[in-house]
């Protein structure tokens, strides 16, 4: 049973590492693409061209709708990072002091410290909800066919993630790869 | 009385390590409170972060840092400087202070350039039997130089931060990174002088070797055209930042990938996700200390400061020496991303009120941060390199202080000499 569950928890790491690249990648090359139907887009005679046009045509695809849909994206990449970094024990805070604990000390001030930041994270998750609750009703969209909420869905569902990993790592000791 | 209670709490969270994002939000949170307004104002205000067309260059630009630093770019940067200024007396120092600053200006003061590039230089150093003391505190200190150059993320943090106070005149991040680069090379230059002054007499470190040279410069072909897109692409008006980050972005991802191939197509996932690890936690103290921006304004937090610094202090001046010791304090014990996003609002209104220009401010800023991480006794930068070379921090703390005076006087110059850092800007 317990390999089981072993099993699961590594294919969803497997899984949350992949989205996070897929995300991360989709983030460089539409960006670097918006660059190039920029250029294209001052010179559209380039499309009339035989081979040129043909292979620039997939440009004329690249609209309006890349701003916005990047600037969401940034959004969505920050917040699975902050996921991660949550995981590792890697988010900023001054470590000065719990470098220097050990044993029990160590346990009680990671639990005040990372219980602290789950209370945090689900009261953001909640005034998140909030916004999105707002939003829908409001109707605006984040482009054509795509309303604004649904980008905005990451702020509650990543900050209630958060909340639970925060707990999680308020009970447990750092592993050895992350105390590196 | 309850007021004070909370202060000490939220101290000794910060203290036991609770991660700042938390701490700010929940200052945020409480404020909002007391207020008597929605929480979901923060919330409001944290998603303002996908409404903001230059923050993308964080993500591209961190992503391009991770990938150069895990390839072999690191080796070919200290083998070209090397076979470029070797052959010249204490050479090898000023190979030291370039390799790092270009190295740091790519991929942020994280401590990286300690490990990838302090790494190499330090026996080389040794080999030239460069001083052991000189030379640990040249690598300690160039840790974090190179920070005033573009494309630093700090450098485009600051930017970020203060264009949503919507000051006059404006702060574009084109700016910024012009107005790094004299500055920056002052230090660069202080630093190469004080290595000069220290190398062994009468012993140039490499011979010129024109063979080698050219091999090397041969050997780093793909990476010479980074600081052309950065460098070239900003400075010379072709790129705004954003577009600079989104080619240099694609650029690394595809020679180190597929050109190079020093990075496994099955290692990239892991690698993306360090960088968006780094990305996520600006991303989550940005977008809470918006919150708390808006908190602090609402409240009239920077005009009541101005008010009661100016009965205290009434020129510019003194309150830039008073701002030098103060960011050389937070410097040392926060890291830059949190001291921007943190200190920078309440900053930038009040030195507009003593009539800095905020581009200058930045720099200032900047320069500060950058001596703060190896500040005794608990700048980033001493622990990193006593990990890394097996040295008590008392040790580098001691080596370090001639280069701590010689930064602090370029601090000084940085501070008290605006044009250094507008002149490049119209």
């Amino acid at each position: 049973m317990k390999s089981v569950l072993a099993a699961i928890a590594r294919g969803l790491d497997r899984l949350e590492t992949g989205v996070l690249a897929l995300l991360a990648l989709t983030l460089v090359l539409l960006a670097a693409a918006q660059i190039l139907a920029r250029w294209v887009g001052q010179s559209p005679d380039w499309l009339g061209w035989p081979v040129i046009g043909w292979l620039l045509g997939w440009t004329r695809w690249i609209g309006p709708w890349v701003d916005p849909f990047l600037r969401a994206l940034v959004l969505w990449v920050g917040m699975l990072g902050a996921l991660a970094a949550a995981r590792d024990d890697r988010h900023i805070n001054l470590d000065v002091l719990q470098r220097g604990l050990q044993g029990w000390k160590l346990r009680v001030a990671r639990a005040a410290a990372y219980g602290f930041a789950a209370l945090v994270s689900a009261l953001l998750a909640q005034a998140s909800w909030g916004l999105v609750a707002l939003e829908r009703e409001s109707g605006t969209v984040l482009f054509e066919g795509v309303p604004m909420w649904w980008s905005q869905l990451v702020l509650p569902v990543g900050f209630a993630i958060l909340a639970l990993r925060f707990a999680l790592r308020a009970l447990v000791l750092p592993t050895q790869a992350t105390a590196s | 009385m309850s007021v004070l209670l909370l202060i000490v709490l939220i101290v000794v969270l910060a203290a036991l390590g609770a991660p700042l994002f938390a701490l700010i939000a929940a200052i945020a949170y409480l404020a909002l409170r007391a207020a008597e307004v929605e929480s979901t104002v923060l919330a409001v205000e944290f998603f303002r972060l996908a409404e903001m067309p230059v923050l993308i260059a964080i993500p591209l630009f961190t992503m391009a840092g991770y990938l150069l630093s895990e390839s072999k770019a690191p080796q070919r940067l200290v083998r070209l400087t090397e076979a470029l200024l070797g052959w010249m007396h204490g050479g090898l120092a000023i190979v030291s202070v370039l390799a790092c600053a270009v190295f740091t200006a790519f991929t942020g003061a994280s401590g990286v350039t300690i490990v990838a590039i302090g790494a190499l230089l330090y026996p080389a150093l040794k080999h030239a039997r460069y001083p052991e003391r000189f030379s640990l505190g040249l690598i300690t200190t160039s840790g974090s130089l190179g920070l005033l150059f573009a494309p630093s993320v700090p450098l485009i943090l600051y930017g970020i931060v203060a264009q949503q106070l919507g000051t006059d005149p404006p702060v574009s991040i084109d700016d910024l990174f012009l107005a790094g680069i004299l500055p920056g090379l002052l230090m660069l230059g202080a630093l190469s002088i004080y290595g000069m002054t220290q190398a062994p007499p009468k012993q140039h470190d490499l011979p010129w070797n024109p063979r080698e040279a050219l091999s090397a410069l041969w050997d780093a072909r793909w990476e010479l055209p980074l600081p052309v897109f950065v460098l070239g692409g900003v400075y010379g008006g072709f790129f705004a930042a954003s577009e600079a980050a989104a080619v240099t972005a694609l650029y690394v991802l595809v020679v180190t990938v597929l050109v190079r191939r020093e990075i496994a197509l099955a290692a990239l996932p892991r690698l993306l996700r360090e960088a968006t690890m780094l990305v996520g936690a600006i991303l989550l103290i940005l977008g809470v200390s918006l919150g708390l921006t808006y908190v602090l304004i609402d409240a009239g937090v920077p005009e009541q400061l101005f008010q009661w610094i100016s009965t205290h202090i009434d020129n510019k001046w003194t309150f830039l020496l008073l701002l030098n010791l103060f960011l050389l304090v937070l410097g040392m014990l926060l890291d830059v991303f949190s001291a921007i996003v943190i200190m920078v609002p309440i900053l930038v209104p009040v030195a507009l009120s003593y009539g800095i220009h905020p581009v200058h401010l930045g720099i200032v800023f900047l320069a500060n941060m950058q001596i703060g991480y190896f500040t005794p006794p608990v700048g980033m930068n001493l622990f990193i390199a006593s990990y890394r070379f097996n040295t008590p921090v008392t040790t580098l703390t001691r080596a370090s202080v001639p280069f701590f005076l010689i930064l602090m006087a370029c601090v000084l110059l940085i501070t008290y000499w605006p044009s250094l850092s507008l002149a490049l800007i119209d």
